[in-house]
């Protein structure tokens, strides 16, 4: 053996061919590093910039500025029953007796011929809600703070037109002008009037959609993949099934849209808009995902747990329910949370299914007409009214807000089932 | 057969070898296949009660496989086919009628490489009671696992820490928490498979000792590489080669006089 291969002499590492070699190598893991920092610098310089330019734009939209509007009903009575103001009809009954026309007059008064157009459409709704609170209201002369309308607001935040802005400065002056926590973007629906939106419509339909989403696709999904990996017979058949679901994750979101309004609103007559079918089709979408993500989770689970278990006398439904599950379970979590992020930011399927109409009151449960944060926001963004655009950003920050919430609580979830060997 | 072999050899072994009547578990002619390969040829053997049989063989000889078969370990293995008859207490344990979780209630095992549950020390031991419905009163479940755990010989460095994770045990102690483990269901046979390649040598020691005492109680079976372990702890030695059994006997008469060619070459080191 040593005669064919001979006499070799002993390697010097000494040499400059050595010597650069090792330069090279040097040089190279220097510059994989600047690479790899440089990468890392530039997808944080990205989220900074996108929260910095979010939360700028949308910190306007959760204030609203309000106008001092005095209202004298010590002079003009408002003709009204006083005893219906406690009842479930006082809504109605204050705007039968023409609160909205006699808001318009006293803005009119007070603010002179364009007064009307300072205040906003539903100002006499916070009229309205101010005398529910204190009907003594009805015989006084008051100031009641009611929301600026839309181009005063702009003005108020230093745009709109020169004549509003005028008008900005002469309220400032009589103190009648203060910006305020816009509470009612947290509790209102979609609305035409950018001053008069909320977020909690929209808000409600996506944690109604989530929900339906969850309940179905997180069993049904666990629920295969622990199937395909314990019991299947590992054949054609079942190979099969494994493309068909690695396909399945990969096919776009929007022909998920149409199979849930050819199936769903077609062969079944689920109501439409309703966060049930909103629910549906996403859980078809992510499903696939977790099925993936599930059957990874369970392959990794060591086979000497399975063997333990059997030895002892377990039957494979005890094996699976007792063992495996339990070690599977961060796993499964962690595919689920990507597949319920993937969701909550869906808009191309829900809008196929009707998740996109104009629903001015939150949804009561999961048959009524409703849409989600991501649709909402593409549907204010097309809107042309300067209001808008920072609504637009005010709900993203939602958006943004309800994912990081929802995405918390799984990793929560995932670390205290974590078990470690 | 092999059971007129047994008498014959008996006055050799050191220990009172052979069970009167039916042999606790039995193998009559038993073929295993894997797909189309032939894992275990025509394999006859009986394993008695208070007794320890050694199998012993090269890698790959089938040792282990058979030992899998004996509580049906192998119907895990989609692929994995099993001819011939085995049989508990004269019963065909691939019978139809067989629960095969009651099968491997009374028929342990014990794996290679220690596999604790990660979960704690207790109810490692007492998980197997509780799915079996063996602990009826309260209180019964901490007897169960003291008395394992003693049998196990581990009680002593555990007592005081039973809500630890049983992951948290160093190799030896880990091998012994899965022996209490499968202790724990009252089995009938422990089937011990190469229970001390992972293990130093004083956990080695240790473990023998174990099966010494608990020769006793039980009929195991233990599949092992090393040979003076196999001399050390068993009555009877059966010898596999390429998936046949070579020669079956006493553990005296196979390491001082064997009768096989090959199972002299295996012994006295000349392959393996």
């Amino acid at each position: 053996m040593t005669d064919a291969v001979g006499f070799r002499a002993p390697t010097d590492w000494k040499t400059d061919a050595m010597q650069k070699r090792i330069r090279k190598r040097y040089r190279a893991e220097r510059r994989f590093r600047a690479l790899g920092l440089a990468a890392v610098a530039m997808s944080a310089a990205f989220l900074i910039f996108l929260l910095a330019v979010m939360v700028g734009n949308g910190a306007a939209g959760f204030m609203r500025t309000e106008v001092a509007l005095p209202i004298d009903f010590k002079a003009a009575p408002l003709d009204i029953d006083r005893a219906q103001l406690a009842t479930r009809g006082a809504d109605l009954a204050l705007a039968g007796a023409g609160l909205q026309d006699r808001v318009a007059t006293a803005a009119t008064a007070a603010f002179g011929e364009k007064g009307e157009e300072l205040i906003a459409e539903n100002a006499w709704t916070a009229v309205r809600d101010a005398i529910k609170a204190d009907p003594n209201l009805l015989s006084q002369r008051a100031h009641v703070w009611v929301p600026a309308s839309s181009d005063l607001d702009a003005a108020a935040d230093g745009g709109g037109e020169p004549a509003m802005q005028a008008e900005v400065r002469k309220l400032r002056e009589r103190g009648a002008l203060q910006s305020g926590f816009n509470a009612g973007f947290l509790s209102r629906a979609d609305s035409t009037d950018p001053t008069a939106v909320g977020i909690w419509g929209a808000f409600k339909g996506s944690l109604l959609t989530m929900l339906v989403t969850l309940l179905i696709a997180f069993p049904i999904g666990v629920l295969s993949a622990v199937y395909l990996e314990e019991y299947a017979p590992k054949n054609r058949w079942t190979d099969l099934i494994e493309v068909s679901i690695n396909n399945l994750a990969a096919v776009p979101s929007i022909i998920f849209g149409l199979l849930g309004l050819a199936v769903f609103l077609g062969t079944f007559g689920l109501p439409r808009s309703a966060p049930l079918v909103g629910g549906l089709t996403l859980a078809l979408m992510i499903m696939p995902v977790i099925v993936i993500a599930g059957r990874n989770a369970i392959k990794a689970v060591p086979p000497s747990i399975r063997d333990a278990a059997l030895g002892i006398g377990a039957s494979r439904v005890q094996v699976v329910f007792h063992h495996v599950l339990p070690l599977a379970l961060p796993g499964i979590l962690t595919g689920t949370i990507i597949g319920m992020a993937r969701a909550l930011g869906e808009t191309a399927p829900l809008l196929l299914i009707g998740m996109r109409a104009f629903i001015v009151t939150p949804p009561g449960g999961v048959f009524d007409p409703a849409t989600v944060l991501p649709v909402q926001i593409f549907l204010w963004s097309d809107e042309v009214s300067r209001g808008f655009i920072e609504k637009t950003s005010a709900a993203i920050i939602v958006l943004l807000v309800f994912l990081l919430a929802m995405n918390a609580l799984a990793i929560y979830l995932r670390n205290r089932f974590e078990t470690r060997w | 057969m092999t059971q007129v072999d047994f008498a014959d050899t008996a006055e050799t072994s050191a220990a009172p070898a052979v069970a009167p009547g039916v042999p606790k578990m039995a193998a009559q002619g038993v073929n295993v296949f894997y797909g189309e390969k032939q894992a275990i040829r025509d394999v006859s053997i009986d394993v008695n009660m208070e007794n320890v049989t050694a199998f012993i063989g090269p890698s790959g000889c089938g040792k282990s496989t058979f030992l899998r078969t004996l509580n049906r370990m192998n119907d895990t293995v989609a692929s994995a086919r099993v001819e011939g008859l085995i049989t508990l207490d004269g019963e065909n344990i691939y019978d139809k009628t067989m629960d095969v979780v009651q099968l491997r209630a009374r028929v342990g095992m014990v794996f290679q490489k220690p596999n604790p549950f990660p979960k704690s020390i207790y109810e490692n031991v007492a998980y197997g009671p509780r799915i079996h419905g063996l602990a009826r009163a309260k209180g019964d479940m901490d007897q169960i696992v003291e008395r394992s755990l003693k049998r196990a010989g581990l009680w002593e460095e555990v007592k005081d820490r039973l809500q630890d994770s049983g992951t948290a045990l160093s190799g030896g102690q880990q091998q012994r928490l899965c022996i209490a483990r499968a202790i724990a269901v009252d089995p009938e046979v422990i089937l011990m498979d190469e229970p001390c390649s992972a293990l130093d040598p004083i956990a080695t020691a240790k473990i023998e000792e174990l099966i010494h005492e608990l020769r006793g109680r039980y009929a195991i079976v233990i599949v092992t590489h090393n040979m003076q372990q196999a001399a050390r702890v068993s009555q009877r030695t059966a010898f596999f080669h390429l998936g046949t059994l070579i020669e079956y006997g006493e553990t005296d008469q196979i390491f001082t006089a064997p009768r096989q060619e090959r199972t002299k070459d295996y012994i006295t080191g000349r392959y393996g």
